[in-house]
């Protein structure tokens, strides 16, 4: 790009400055009115504030062709430079915003999922019982349809339970007149959170239990011979296993016998339950909270409970009132005492006190333990309305609801708490509440050798789903249906097993030693059933069950080419190049976006028939108000342009051949040519801005607070820490626990001695 | 399909998010008078067929005698009306005790099914709504019928099963609903809101204090949300007492404690649901109330009444056995004796907002699913109606000449208010509602 300095013409049109141009002078006159006095923009002019990532030569070039708006030109040379250096400098970069507005950590509440995991574990014992996801269930069969233990003939695993037994008997029943039945045991995997709705279809007698070792979910035993399909949702905690029966039985007078069990999981097609979802062993259950809570602020990119509101209380005393209800149903359980125990009372308070102090993520004081415990309990003149009280006041305690509210100085428990909401979003286990009494989190070697085993956790693999979806952003994904007359075929079910198979690629890339993120872009293995083999044209052994398969490489590369995402950046009927550029801007290559000056419909109508989509999207973009981010979005949109509405390999944009080579101008002014995916992938890979903003998003999901609080150079640090490591994506996520969970505590030596 | 999940438990007991918010979103419970009385249904169960001789009055009219079985019924002998000749003529699949049971209420047919009874086809859920859920459903339409819940559905000893035997109510084909047999848990789904409005407002100042206590640590920049949740839970302090201020008509009854839900503890567990059933519609939470004392084929030991036999293994005894026909009148007579108890409590306590005493407008119905235990003859079965309700001329004994429940099921609807052509089978509606002016 050259510029042509016409320093002349302009110095006489800014006469009144001397030679040197004068920035900020140059600013108040030229820009104030528009962007504002510090670039925090103008309501009805510019309401944007002027802050971003490009250079200061970028902006300099930007200034000279464009500024100011009403006589674009007449501010160039020294004096665009000038002006350019001095927004940059004032209030533009990175380090500017962080100088006038130190980032700080602010007090937080729990989030949402915070809080529905919180009192999940409020409940959960110590020792969980092991599954091992994938071999089915455990069967137990019966010659008869009583389940006497005389009558068992059969133990197997059944990996998934769809059967049809026509009008006869299984051959294991034998022979016999008085019907047969089947119980299964053992546990279902939720994938992801939300609400899942179970069917059982059968024309015969079921009773179905889910997450609830008493009530069935589904009492289906008088049944009428007709093909019944009985259906009941439950919500469930991603990432968490959950114990499950099923009984099943055909009667004599019953002319067939057949049973399916089938799901439909959040954002997935209704679906037999796969074996890799279910495991012989029985889990223990957990509580799960039905009170909905009003969303979470995520103005800045993650949520986090930096507001109160009338909704948000009335849902936490909903949930305080829900778990209050919990306790008094399973009291005996629980204080594992019953009502005419000599030392029920004593029992009960012992759990209290537990129970409190397991929410408040610390000891309690004597204080504490009068006035959380002792008093609410003898305020009541029934126990168990004391013991209501007693969970009333702690969840509704802000030692409960908020984090980091020890006071003046954090301690151990501080330490604790950090690391298992940041890994699990999720109160302290026991281990770690040990370490904390025991004043084991003290150096850097500790706290990181804790975070490194609660990798191992199921709740973190949650937690990192969490964010990858975030990251990726499936969690606004609700409707990927296109149009049927062009996408024939693109049925809810290719689309929930699109979203199966980016889950597995995503937790193979993770959770593998090397953890390499690089992989999430640069992979060309992906896993596939048949259903989206035949669909997408892979030459694959046919498999119900997903397997991993090797794709072209020049075609494929990572998550950038998984079809689940290209169909979700894509219209109802077509590509978009603008969707999916916005997406590699922001998340992949780690560019700033501001939202677009003017709002643009794209209306495929307005163009001459023929044109490629890539045609169509440079004619939209040409106004000068789109250039400036759409220099950048465009060529890495166009880059895609290989893949169809719904992620089908194409060289063909209709009739006409697709032309994905573009060149896309780094913040720094050069120019890269991109020609197709893989070139996207490999520039990210080797781009500072990328790993940067992977880090930092991967920051903020996992911590809720800004990275610039945790100093000037933690982002630095992270990223040195990260390409060392071979960008080990587990390792970073230690890196971030370590960090966080030691701000404000760890003086520069790591052995520092602390008074306990 | 009957199980009582956590959620529906929730949902039930007002917890649910339909129900937000939590304060402001609790149902009136101050009573302005109503525009028209308040016209109430009850439906009582009680199983295994009756002893004919000791209870049907030998004369028809106004003027009958009471036999055996009725007279503790005998202070409200104007207020009954004694109907036989009332038939279930719903045929088709299902035993009698089946058919009996989840017919009685439905008029319709069972869906062929899987339960195998003891005599006839096995057999299904029934086919359609009963007339209970019927006569709700209308009444939770009109602003001035609608109540908190429409209809309770009260149980007395019913096993925890779930069949055609055990469930009399429907909330459409395939829709059998349980009956609460746990008293505890009927306060709880009544009252279990106004008691945990209690508990907390007894720890909010609590609360408040800490969040006081708590924000005194922390910078004046983090304090500013601290304090806007303070003055929530001062609004919600503020709300709860403003709620307060609505008075119930009748406060909630006072429960014994631990009474266990098994067989001796039967005589208590009906006065405490009794109790419950009659507080509900004082504070007009329904306006219709099923009582389910135990379930066809119920085997109910009465020791109590010195009776060491299963009710159901007494019913199959022949005429001759003296001694069996005395301990089953015996038990009817119990049972009588507990539906004296409800209409004496109906008939003392005023209707709220209104003139008169409950009983004026309330109609019971007191049921069977059997004519006769030892016969399963689903003929002349023992409905006895008791109180008062528009087109209802009460203080009377009928011999009618077998007519169809379904036509009686018509009637009912028509003195609620509800003017239905035909229920259940349509066929057996012929002749329209009974006339019982």
């Amino acid at each position: 790009m050259s510029l042509c300095f016409t320093l002349a013409a302009n110095a006489a049109s800014f006469s009144l400055f001397s030679r040197k141009p004068d920035g900020p002078a140059i600013y108040k006159q030229q820009c104030a009115k528009c962007h504002g006095v510090a670039g925090q923009g103008v309501k009805d002019k510019y309401s944007d504030a002027l802050v971003g990532d490009w250079s200061v030569e970028k902006l300099t070039r930007y200034i000279a062709k464009t500024m100011p708006e009403d006589k674009p030109g007449s501010c160039t040379g020294p004096h665009a430079d000038a002006v350019a250096r001095y927004i940059y400098d004032a209030f533009y970069s990175r380090e500017a915003r962080a100088r006038n507005k130190p980032a700080r950590v602010e007090l937080v509440r729990l989030t949402n999922r915070q809080n529905l995991l919180a009192v999940a574990d409020l409940f959960r014992a110590s020792e969980e019982p092991k599954v091992t996801p994938g071999k089915g269930l455990a069967a137990v069969g019966y010659k008869s349809r009583t389940t006497r233990r005389e009558d068992k003939v059969l133990e197997r695993n059944d990996t998934k339970i769809e059967f049809d037994f026509g009008k006869g008997r299984p051959e294991w029943a034998g022979e016999g007149t008085n019907g047969f039945a089947l119980n299964w045991t053992g546990s279902v995997i939720a994938d992801e959170s939300g609400d899942y709705e179970f069917v059982v279809k059968t024309a015969n007698g079921i009773r179905l239990w889910v997450n609830d070792d008493d009530k069935p979910l589904i009492d289906g035993s008088v049944s009428s011979f007709k093909g019944v399909e009985h259906t009941a949702t439950l919500r469930l905690i991603g990432g968490r296993a959950y114990p499950l029966r099923l009984e099943f039985f055909k009667t004599s007078r019953d002319p067939l016998a057949n049973v399916t069990l089938l799901w439909q999981p959040p954002h997935g097609a209704r679906q037999v339950i796969p074996a890799r979802n279910l495991a012989p062993e029985r889990a223990a259950t957990t509580f799960i909270l039905s009170t909905p809570f009003p969303a979470d602020d995520s103005s800045v990119g993650y949520e986090r409970g930096v507001s109160v509101s009338k909704e948000w209380d009335e849902a936490v005393t909903h949930v305080a009132i829900e778990v209050a209800t919990h306790v008094t149903k399973n009291l005996d359980r629980l204080t594992r005492s019953k009502p005419n125990d000599k030392d029920r009372a004593e029992k009960v308070a012992a759990f209290c006190a537990e129970l409190v102090a397991k929410a408040f993520r610390r000891p309690l004081t004597d204080e504490q333990k009068n006035l959380f415990v002792t008093l609410p309990l003898r305020s009541a003149a029934k126990l168990e309305d004391g013991v209501k009280r007693v969970v009333l006041l702690t969840l509704k305690s802000p030692r409960f609801l908020y984090l980091g509210i020890e006071g003046a100085q954090p301690d151990d428990f501080t330490v604790a708490e950090r690391l298992s909401f940041g890994l699990w979003d999720s109160l302290p286990d026991a281990a770690l509440m040990k370490a904390a009494g025991e004043g084991k989190l003290r150096t850097r070697e500790e706290v990181t050798a804790q975070a490194r085993r609660m990798l191992a956790d199921a709740r973190t693999r949650g937690k990192v789903q969490y964010f990858l979806h975030r990251w990726l952003q499936m969690n606004h994904i609700e409707d990927l249906t296109k149009d049927p007359n062009l996408y024939p075929g693109f049925t809810p079910e290719i689309i929930s097993d699109l979203r199966t198979s980016l889950n597995l690629f995503l937790d193979d890339v993770v959770w593998t030693d090397s953890s390499d993120y690089r992989r999430l872009v640069l992979e060309d293995d992906f896993f596939v059933n048949s259903r989206l083999a035949k669909f997408y044209g892979i030459n694959t052994e046919a498999t119900e069950d997903f397997v991993r398969v090797q794709l072209d490489p020049k075609q494929r590369s990572g998550v950038i080419t998984h079809p689940y995402l290209l169909a979700a950046f894509s219209y109802n009927k077509s590509s978009s190049p603008i969707h999916r550029g916005v997406f590699l801007t922001r998340n992949i290559v780690g560019r700033a976006l501001r939202p677009p000056p003017i709002a643009v419909a794209f209306k495929d109508a307005d163009f001459k028939p023929g044109m490629t989509m890539r045609e169509k999207i440079t004619e939209l973009t040409r106004p000068q108000a789109c250039h400036s981010c759409h220099a950048v979005i465009n060529p890495l949109g166009f880059a895609l342009e290989n893949f169809d509405a719904v992620g089908r390999f194409r060289d063909k944009d209709g009739n006409r051949p697709v032309d994905t080579a573009a060149d896309y101008t780094q913040d720094d002014g050069g120019v890269v040519r991109l020609k197709g995916a893989r070139d996207i992938a490999e520039f990210a890979v080797k781009s500072e801005h990328a790993h940067n903003a992977f880090i930092e998003q991967l920051f903020n999901q996992v911590v809720k607070q800004p990275l610039p609080a945790y100093g000037n150079d933690t982002l630095n640090q992270l990223r040195l820490s990260f390409v060392q490591s071979g960008y080990n994506i587990q390792k970073l996520l230690v890196d971030i626990a370590t960090v966080s969970a030691l701000h404000g505590i760890e003086k520069p030596a790591s052995t520092t001695k602390k008074k306990s | 399909m009957n199980a009582l999940h956590r959620r529906t438990f929730l949902k039930q007991a007002g917890l649910s998010a339909a129900t937000l918010p939590f304060i402001t979103g609790l149902p009136s419970l101050g009573l302005a008078a109503p525009a028209r009385p308040r016209q109430r249904l009850v439906f009582m169960f009680s199983p295994n067929g009756t002893i004919p001789a000791n209870y049907w009055p030998d004369a028809a009219g106004a003027d009958f005698q009471l036999k055996e079985i009725m007279t503790p019924l005998a202070d409200f002998k104007d207020r009954m009306l004694v109907l036989n000749g009332v038939c279930n003529k719903v045929r088709g699949d299902g035993d009698s005790h089946m058919r009996g049971m989840s017919c009685l209420l439905t008029g319709i047919e069972l869906f062929p099914g899987n339960i195998m009874g003891g005599g006839g086809a096995p057999a299904g859920w029934a086919s359609g709504i009963s007339i209970d859920q019927e006569i709700k459903n209308h009444l939770q339409k009109s602003d001035d019928t609608r109540t908190r819940f429409g209809s309770l559905e009260f149980g007395v000893g019913v096993t925890d099963r779930a069949d055609p035997w055990t469930r009399m109510s429907y909330a459409g084909a395939n829709k059998p609903i349980a009956p609460i047999s746990d008293p505890y848990q009927m306060y709880e789904k009544l009252y279990g809101q106004m008691k945990d409005k209690e508990n907390l407002q007894s720890v909010l100042d609590t609360v408040k204090g800490d969040l006081q206590k708590i924000g005194k640590l922390i910078s004046a920049e983090d304090r500013r949300l601290l304090e806007e949740h303070q003055a929530l839970v001062r609004q919600m302090e503020q709300e709860i007492a403003n709620a307060k201020q609505q008075k119930l008509n009748a406060a909630p009854p006072t429960l014994g404690e631990g009474i266990a839900d098994q067989n001796d503890n039967l005589p208590r567990l009906s006065r405490m649901q009794i109790d419950l059933l009659v507080n509900s519609f004082v504070n007009d939470m329904a306006r219709v109330a099923t009582l389910q004392f135990t379930k066809s084929v119920g085997m109910a030991r009465m020791n109590w009444l010195d009776i060491k036999d299963g009710h159901h293994s007494l019913s199959h005894e022949p005429d001759n056995n003296a001694d069996a026909v005395a301990k089953l009148t015996k038990i009817n007579k119990w049972f009588a004796g507990e539906l004296a108890y409800l209409v004496q409590k109906l008939a003392t306590t005023p209707e709220p907002g209104g003139e008169g005493k409950m009983i004026d407008n309330t109609l019971i119905v007191w049921t069977n699913e059997l004519g006769k235990g030892n016969s399963h003859t689903l003929d002349n079965i023992p409905f006895l109606l008791i109180g008062g309700a528009p087109g209802f001329s009460m203080g009377r004994s009928l011999k009618l000449d077998k007519v169809a429940h379904n036509r009686l099921h018509l009637a009912l609807a028509h003195a609620m208010g509800h003017r239905l052509e035909t229920f259940g089978k349509a066929a057996l509606c012929d002749g329209g509602p009974l006339k019982l002016s």
